[in-house]
């Protein structure tokens, strides 16, 4: 982040009048996200999770002197596709560059990463404000540049100062680190962020995203600007690193805009009067912690790595990668909302859940609007089922939609005849249940149940069986009071299962005369 | 440039002892002064930063995996390690 403004001095009377409406949270992020290719950023050993320790590992990632390492195809263009996907401007000529620092878990004693010539430049990425209904946000990010990643250390944590283990299996996977502009303004939005960028990456299929694999990690600036007295007073920028999870970096920048408020009411120490700190997210005692990092600003010395060339890539190139971008969420909101009447909130339950049940959903609905059902509004009918019945499956079973054991034509075709008056929703719900249990189609659920239609002149004989030996309750429907009907249908469901009730009111009503 | 001696050698992890740090410093002044000289060389607004000597670009490797190197081999090269792990002083005191 870059405010270069003076810190104002302030007493401590003007501090202690400083109420939340003074105060700016100001948040940018930087994203890693592990790229998913096959093999390596520079060298063919295997990026696959979980494999036994340091046995995905070559002379290249291991950094021994006289190796070359040869960047990766795939890792480029989805690096591209990211890219596009963000709205960012996507370099023609793109280069690499040496990050220097020692530790353990980097063989090289450099990371190879971009520093001047990013592959993705400045683009953004909108988001539904939290604040307001309907309200969009869009969040600028600077850059999206590639790298590779280090190893993994595991630390003695005994207290017995025993020796670090170093797994180097992950050393030079590929990663892309996305960096916000300091646009977020609440806790709340860059868990907005992240959810959105989570779901555009699931999409576009660059990464799993698997955040406990590690394969997205989150870093973020934090920092406050006070309004005191109409002037405008900075805290110092606060790093928080390694949140793992979206409510760890939400809990994280909340709890961190109230401590710096704290602290600079005590203190009153602005940004350029206490060096910028690193803290990490203590889930244990939700609260951010100083990081045990060495004092003293970091000097990474990048330079042109010696060993790499640059990559050029033409627009036609990008722009064939861009086509392979099917839908991205956005569009999917727009189309779920225009083309089958869905709210909002509808809208986002189902394109939260990926590309699978959007298709899923697009099927059901379909049908049930091409079948001449007489369905009112077939898409929020769809949505029902799909949020209420598969999603729920889906969820229970921890599987994906293509393993649902029903189709969405199927769905679709059950929807058609409760909307036709087959038999009720309740009865519908037993049906798909049937076939979901013992894989079994919709006509043969429905015969496993026993559900035969049941014929106007049956439901004509039946509601004259009630109105003969309710005449109580007949009474009381005339006087007006609508609801003794149920008990009516209540009754219906017991002499005939089968029954829709609909239709049975609509009869009763027509042969009391109402 | 006060300490750039000694600055270097803390980046690098190299313990430099206060006699040779002046003579190092030294030398370091001298190779900065000389390539300092290309800052005073004039140039048109409109040339391309130029990043490395090879002039060549995209050397590019399909996405493919090979067997990697056993791990026996890899950690042959290590100081220390326990068969399974490289094994390194912790790093934080
Ligand atoms: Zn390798």
């Amino acid at each position: 982040m870059s405010q270069t403004q003076e810190a104002t001095e302030t007493t401590q009377s003007q501090r202690d009048a400083v109420t939340d409406a003074d105060v700016t949270l100001i948040v940018g992020l930087e994203v890693h996200v592990q790229l998913d290719t096959q093999s390596k950023l520079f060298c063919n050993c295997s990026t696959a999770y979980g494999a036994d320790a340091n046995t995905q590992t070559c002379p290249v990632c291991t950094g021994m002197p006289g190796t070359l390492p040869v960047i990766n195809e795939q890792a480029l263009k989805l690096a591209i596709k990211t890219g596009l996907a963000l709205n960012c401007e996507i370099a023609n000529y793109t280069k690499w560059d040496r990050k220097n620092y020692f530790y353990p878990d980097l063989p090289k004693g450099y990371q190879i990463s971009q520093f001047d010539k990013p592959i993705c430049g400045a683009g953004h990425l909108t988001i539904a404000d939290p604040k307001g209904a309907f309200e969009t946000r869009a969040i600028q990010i600077e850059r999206a540049h590639l790298e590779e990643d280090a190893g993994k250390s595991i630390h003695d944590e005994s207290g017995a100062k025993k020796p670090t283990k170093i797994d180097l299996n992950r050393t030079g996977t590929p990663l892309l680190e996305i960096v916000t502009k300091p646009d977020l303004r609440s806790a709340e939005e860059a868990k907005a962020f992240l959810t959105e960028l989570k779901l555009i990456l699931t999409y576009i299929g660059v990464s799993d995203c698997n955040m406990q694999e590690g394969s997205l990690r989150c870093d973020g600036n934090v920092n406050l600007h006070i309004n005191v007295d109409g002037q405008k007073v900075a805290t110092p920028i606060v790093e928080i690193k390694n949140l793992n999870s979206f409510r760890a970096a939400e809990r994280a920048i909340g709890y961190e805009a109230e401590r710096q408020l704290r602290v600079w009411k005590k203190d009153g120490l602005g940004i350029g009067e206490a060096p910028k700190q690193t803290r990490g997210w203590d889930v244990a005692n939700q609260k951010t912690t100083p990081s045990r990092e060495k004092e003293g600003a970091a000097d990474y010395r990048y330079f042109p790595d010696p060993d790499l060339i640059a990559v050029v890539t033409t627009d036609q190139e990008i722009a064939a990668i861009g086509a392979t971008i099917a839908h991205l969420p956005s569009a999917l909101r727009t189309d779920l909302m225009e083309n089958y009447g869905l709210e909002a909130y509808d809208t986002e339950v189902i394109v939260s859940q990926g590309a699978g049940v959007v298709a899923y959903y697009e099927s059901v609905a379909d049908f049930l609007t091409k079948s001449a059902s007489g369905s009112k509004s077939p898409g929020k009918t769809a949505s029902n089922w799909v949020a209420q019945e598969v999603l729920r499956y889906l969820n229970e079973q921890s599987c994906e939609v293509g393993d649902y054991p029903v189709s969405g034509e199927q769905l679709g075709e059950l929807l058609v005849r409760i909307s036709k008056g087959d038999f009720d929703q309740t009865r519908g719900k037993d049906v798909l249940a049937q076939m979901v249990e013992n894989a079994l189609d919709l006509d043969a659920a429905i015969e496993k149940l026993g559900i035969k239609a049941v014929d106007a002149n049956e439901i004509q004989s039946l509601c004259q069986q009630l109105i003969d030996e309710n005449p109580a309750v007949i009474e009381q429907i005339r006087e007006g009071k609508g609801k003794a009907i149920g008990s009516l249908i209540g009754k219906a469901r017991k002499l005939n299962p089968n029954i829709n009730p609909n239709v049975v009111k609509e009869n009763l009503l027509k042969q009391i005369g109402i | 440039m006060s300490n750039l001696a000694q600055d270097v050698a803390k980046l690098a992890r190299i313990d430099l002892p206060d006699d040779e740090a002046e003579a190092t410093q030294a030398n370091l002044e001298k190779v900065l002064n000389y390539v300092q000289q290309l800052e005073s060389v004039q140039l048109p607004d409109d040339i391309e930063p130029f990043f490395g000597a090879i002039e060549s670009v995209n050397a590019i490797r399909v996405d493919q995996t090979q067997p990697s190197f056993a791990r026996e081999e890899i950690l042959s090269n290590a100081p220390d390690s326990d068969g399974q792990f490289y094994k390194v002083p912790q790093v934080f005191e």
